[in-house]
């Protein structure tokens, strides 16, 4: 039997959350006020597996869960409690490029976010014809990233992320702004990654996208797992519950 | 500790990614690019000598080569410190989406300027040979300035220390960023970079028996004590005049005891700083 590339175990977070605003030192002068202060569980025993090669899409309401559960994936929260256990890199599609600088040109961008997702200088330099093709963003690579219009940043972004050799993609609702032609070779992509063996965990609200894309769905909501199973299945039982 | 050491070690590569974003950003739209980093201390102490020598009256032969060698270094302090403190905040953003090691942002910031001051260093040696082409006389270098690398990095280690302390705390509590910055300015007074540590020593304000503990508390700063040992190993041993009494302080050599416990006091905060980043860094992407 194979390892799972994903392996999520009880997971659990919960966040402080005040109501107040900013932090500063009038918080921490005005103590006593803390009482201002509630605990949200944002995800409550959450298990799930994805083999390799599979693509599993993440189903629910907003405020489900479903961003924290990708950003724990990505390392960027640590878990209150509960384990993970993820075997290879993790590439997260950044939305629209958030790790772009304005001022930076779409090359230079491309190396810093290369690097961030994994790769060093070298590898990103021999991939960037690779890169730049595929994002169809032709000699407009030279200049600064705050003329991009929203379809050329994510087109960009998406690139770099599929340039990473990650074993694990967190997609999240990103690929929407593209137009339809993109869409079509972003899925291409995205089977020929799972062919080799990639693992995606894929966030929509889309239905129809999840169902033309995933094998395997999750239902959260209110932080816990309500269901798992074949897509069909979890997708009808969700869109079922929402018409209600 | 010895872990966080080893993935900042792995990521190196980002590190140094974030560097030269760093340079670059600063640039990108200015013409005259880093003439402006240069300019600004070149200026300022091309002011401070025209004050300190025409309207005080303290003559002192070379004085803005003395003024440069401390203000240089002090710039880089109040830079690297006040760029670190933004540093996280900036990239809040970025911080939720994606992990690399958190303390790559304060440390880029302070390498990035660290860049800056060795090409200001650099153009400090520059003016000093040409002082010396002008007037020639001894020469501009002193056999002690091979002390200057360990000098340079017990700044870097101050600096870094600071650094990650100040922009894990600057997270939280927005108000640090304006005290940091008022303490700073209070640190350029409180620093050898307008008078010379001789003035301290013998100060005429303070009472004959107290003056060589005064001088000592004074070097206890760290920053203080790196000035102090800048111009001691860098420039020749000036007698300096000394304000109200009239009459010339001799130069007093670098006390080697003060120098210790600097170098202990650098080190000591550059791992404090680390240690206090890593307690705090897992909640900035959480801060209430």
């Amino acid at each position: 039997m194979t390892e799972p590339a994903i392996q999520v175990r009880g997971l659990c977070k919960e966040f402080r959350l005040v109501h107040t605003g900013y932090a500063s030192f009038k918080g921490a002068l005005l103590w006593w006020k803390k009482r201002n202060t509630e605990t949200l569980k944002a995800l409550n025993d959450v298990s799930l597996d994805v083999m390799p090669g599979e693509c599993v899409a993440v189903i629910g309401r907003n405020g489900a869960g479903i961003s924290t559960l990708l950003s724990i994936l990505a390392r960027v929260y640590k878990p209150t409690s509960g384990g993970l256990k993820i075997s290879g890199r993790v590439a997260p599609l950044l939305e629209l490029g958030a790790g772009f600088h304005p001022d930076l040109t779409g090359i230079e961008n491309v190396f810093f976010n290369g690097v961030i997702l994994g790769l060093t200088r070298k590898q990103v330099s021999e991939r960037m014809e690779s890169i730049i093709n595929f994002s169809e963003i032709g000699h407009y690579i030279d200049a600064p990233v705050r003329t991009y219009s929203s379809g050329m940043l994510l087109r960009l972004g998406f690139s770099v992320a599929v340039h990473v050799d990650a074993s694990v993609l967190l997609v999240d609702e990103a690929l929407a702004v593209g137009d339809l032609e993109f869409q079509r070779k972003c899925m291409e992509r995205i089977r020929g990654f799972q062919s080799e063996g990639g693992s995606i965990l894929f966030v929509s609200h889309d239905m129809a996208a999840v169902r033309s894309a995933a094998s395997r769905a999750i239902w959260l909501k209110d932080g816990a797992v309500q269901m798992v199973g074949e897509t069909d299945q979890v997708v009808s039982a969700y869109e079922k519950f929402s018409a209600q | 500790m010895r872990g966080e050491l080893t993935e900042l070690w792995r990521y190196r590569e980002l590190l140094w990614s974030f560097v030269i974003r760093e340079l670059r950003i600063r640039y990108k739209n200015s013409v005259l690019g880093f003439f402006w980093s240069v300019l600004n201390p070149l200026v300022t102490v091309l002011v401070m000598t025209l004050v300190f020598e025409y309207v005080m009256g303290q003559r002192v032969p070379n004085y803005s080569a003395y003024i440069l060698a401390a203000y240089l270094p002090y710039m880089f302090f109040q830079l690297a410190v006040l760029d670190s403190a933004q540093s996280v905040l900036s990239q809040i953003s970025l911080l939720k989406k994606i992990y690399f090691p958190r303390e790559i942002l304060p440390i880029g910031s302070v390498l990035a300027n660290f860049i800056h001051f060795l090409l200001a260093m650099s153009v400090f040696f520059a003016y000093l040979l040409v002082i010396w082409l002008l007037h020639p006389g001894d020469n501009p270098f002193r056999a002690t300035v091979i002390y200057l690398p360990f000098i340079v990095l017990l700044q870097l280690a101050l600096t870094l220390g600071a650094a990650l302390f100040i922009s894990a705390l600057n997270t939280f509590y927005e108000d640090v960023k304006y005290l940091v910055s008022v303490m700073l300015y209070l640190l350029l007074f409180l620093c050898p970079i307008m008078y010379f540590s001789e003035q301290v020593r013998y100060a005429s304000g303070i009472p004959a028996e107290y003056r060589g503990t005064v001088y000592f508390l004074y070097h206890l700063n760290p920053v203080a004590m790196l000035m102090t040992a800048y111009r001691k190993v860098m420039l020749d041993p000036q007698n300096v005049p000394l304000p109200g009494k009239g009459g010339l302080a001799e130069s007093l050599p670098l006390d080697w005891t003060l120098m210790a416990i600097c170098a202990a006091v650098c080190i000591s905060v550059m791992f404090a700083g680390y240690a206090f980043f890593n307690k705090k860094k897992w909640q900035f992407v959480e801060r209430p």
